[in-house]
């Protein structure tokens, strides 16, 4: 069974409510204890997610108990089996994120067993502590299911491989010391044995201030080390993630992570398990090696993989321990960023997606256009609806209109001596020829649950922080497929605020090279820093760029897990059932015989 | 030293170049060593780099093949480039 069919306990807390020491009576299944459910974990449920359920299992509950309590739906169940069976399907029909189960009088009387419970793809992603899955296999419905442990992936370490050895000191003269212990263990490696060294060296100590770095394969480790240059980490910068959005994408874009580092799987899996039948259809064509289906640069594909893979990077890089302190997306990236930043929920962000799609494919053809000019000098040549679509950065404007108009535009302004590109995008989004799409996607868009994020979100389409009332607008979202997206002015406010280090989570170095035009960053007050290479490249390309994006964190000061790292050479996603296959065998062969 | 007809384009040139493309002020540091360092890493995108070899084309009134902004990943291969396309169209 695929991670995206499990459903997971994150968190399971047995209560006793009364006075210890005395008979255990049965505890009524009342409105009071799902007040103390719903704060089994120490949370306001305030803070619980947006579509959380809470299932009483109890065989006699109190028939005073409402279908809703505090603003949570309430379930009830016969008994704590029932009631997580019930969760667990509810979880995957998609009406409910989040499942507080009470088993009540269980496992004895008198005792409350409360599980959290989410899909478990999803808290691979959300880096939640899995006690483990639901084992649905048990005959009886009664019984509560036995919790079997998460098996994800395996450990699948290649020598040739890239991967990355981290090390500090305390000073100059110490990091020369460590840097001299790990050498002579490089030199006369057995090549076997190069995965299994520890990602930071020295281990057992907590990182120096002087700190080395090397992103290398086994053959060429000993001089990558020695040639690395040792940077004196002051203090970090804290991170802000960039989400890039269409024109950004390309065939097969971070498909190197994929299978290959666990929380990215798991993410984009999350992601692509809530676009319904088009999810494998859009996996196959992104993993395809010959024709796909509908080409990458269709709305159809850019967005939604664009989302997923913007989105499983940011999982990844929060996976690695390193929490941002802000956010900020291009275009179709800003919901990524909504979504990383808590202001909706990856289902419902999803759902905007698809929204998006739909609605964009009504509309007819257009494109988009990239002009190396300042936009005031592009205003005079816009006619029709053709519009500014975005202002990227100095010298960078985008256009976006119907097909026509844009193509004269754009033979204009190449007759007047300007440089234009067109921009791979078949929706002339950010346009007033996406009008009807915009005003159809905020129908269906008032019916999802927004917040307030609880990360700072810097918007393209204020160029300022999102406002609390902005983030739960279904009109604000709408309007971005016909708004014109300031980019330029969204970085300014940002690196206006704190010296950042920006890191783009997304194909391509588009924003990273926005960035680097910026003041802030050509100064070394903030720097930018892509995950992945500026061309599409190999899959070893992929990871080594991810390598050296977490290498950059270490040389800042920062200290990204040295366990989530080291997942990028030495695990592999594989069949769950490499090994219970073989455990299975021998008793099949008995029933048989 | 022998006398050539052909205008060389130095690395002044093209710095000055890349300056103006990105509309950038003072303070950019194009002065270290940007020979080797690919542009991606100075800021400069695939559009920046096209109206600068436009921009070279109109100036020197030298041609320089459409895929140099793929090939040339430094500004020291696109100097090459343009330096050594400018021969081969004369």
């Amino acid at each position: 069974m695929p991670l995206t069919a499990d459903s997971a306990v994150i968190r399971r807390l047995m209560v006793r409510p009364g006075p210890a020491g005395e008979d255990r009576a049965p505890v009524p299944a009342s409105a009071a204890a799902v007040s103390a459910v719903l704060r089994a974990f120490g949370r306001s449920p305030r803070d619980l997610p947006v579509r959380t359920v809470v299932y009483v299992g109890a065989h006699a509950p109190d028939p005073a108990l409402a279908p809703e309590h505090e603003g949570f739906a309430v379930r009830t169940a016969s008994a704590p089996g029932r009631a997580l069976r019930l969760a667990h399907q509810e979880l995957h029909d998609g009406t409910a994120d989040f499942a507080l189960v009470a088993g009540f009088d269980e496992p004895e009387a008198g005792t409350i067993t409360v599980y959290a419970v989410k899909r478990a793809a999803e808290a691979v992603a959300d880096g939640d502590a899995v006690l483990g899955v639901l084992d649905l296999a048990t005959a009886d419905p009664d019984a509560a299911p036995e919790l079997t442990p998460l098996v994800h992936g395996h450990r699948a370490t290649d020598p040739g491989r890239h991967r990355l050895l981290l090390w500090s000191g305390r000073d100059e003269q110490d990091e020369q010391r460590v840097r001299g212990e790990l050498l002579p263990l490089l030199s006369g490696l057995h090549h076997e044995a190069f995965p299994a060294l520890p990602t930071v060296v020295p281990c057992g100590t907590e990182p120096g201030p002087v700190r080395g770095a090397a992103v290398t394969v086994a053959a060429l480790s000993a001089a990558a080390v020695h040639k690395a240059r040792a940077v004196t980490a002051k203090r970090p910068r804290p991170v802000a993630l960039l989400f890039p959005g269409q024109g950004s994408q390309h065939h097969a874009m971070a498909a190197g992570l994929y299978g290959r580092e666990p929380v990215f799987t798991a993410a984009f899996d999350a992601a692509l398990s809530h676009m319904g039948a088009e999810g494998p259809r859009i996996r196959a064509d992104w993993l395809t090696d010959g024709r796909p289906l509908i080409p990458v640069d269709d709305v159809r594909r850019a967005q939604p993989l664009l989302f997923a893979v913007d989105y499983a990077l940011g999982r990844m890089v929060i996976g690695w321990g390193v929490r941002p302190t802000a956010v900020l997306g291009h275009s179709a990236g800003e919901l990524v960023a909504a979504a990383i930043a808590g202001a909706v929920a990856l289902p419902d962000a999803v759902a905007m997606v698809m929204e998006r799609v739909r609605e964009a494919v009504k509309i007819p053809p257009g494109g988009m256009l990239a002009v190396a000019a300042e936009e005031h000098r592009l205003r005079p040549y816009l006619r029709d609806d053709v519009a500014i679509a975005a202002v990227n950065a100095n010298q960078q404007t985008m256009l976006a209109g119907s097909a026509e108009p844009l193509a004269e535009i754009a033979q204009a302004l190449r007759a007047d001596g300007l440089t234009v590109v067109t921009v791979p995008a078949t929706s002339p989004f950010h346009s007033p020829a996406m009008a009807p799409a915009s005003r159809a996607v905020e129908e269906a868009y008032r019916d999802i649950p927004l917040r307030p994020p609880a990360l700072p979100l810097y918007s393209g389409y204020t160029g300022e922080l999102l406002r609390p009332e902005e983030a739960v607008s279904p009109r604000f979202w709408a309007r971005q497929i016909t708004d014109t997206v300031y980019f330029k002015q969204a970085l300014e406010s940002l690196l206006a605020a704190d010296d950042m280090l920006l890191i783009e989570a997304g194909p391509r170095q588009t924003l990273t090279a926005f960035a680097r035009r910026h003041r802030a960053v050509r100064l070394g007050a903030s720097a930018a820093v892509p995950l992945l290479p500026g061309r599409p490249g190999t899959a070893e390309a992929d990871r080594q760029s991810v390598l050296t994006a977490a290498a950059r964190l270490w040389t800042e000061g920062h200290t990204p897990s040295p366990v989530a790292l080291s997942a990028l050479w030495t695990w592999g996603a594989g069949p769950r059932t490499a090994h219970e296959t073989t455990a299975a065998t021998p008793r099949l062969a008995v029933v048989t015989s | 030293m022998t006398t050539t007809t052909s205008t060389t384009v130095t690395l002044a040139d093209l710095t000055r170049m890349l300056r103006e493309s990105a509309g950038e002020e003072e303070g950019i540091d194009l002065d270290g060593d940007v020979l080797d360092t690919p542009f991606l890493e100075l800021g400069y995108d695939s559009l920046a780099l096209l109206q600068v070899i436009g921009e070279v084309q109109r100036t020197y009134g030298i041609s320089v093949p459409d895929d140099a902004v793929v090939d040339a990943e430094t500004p020291r291969a696109l100097l090459e480039l343009i330096n050594s396309g400018q021969g081969s169209e004369a």
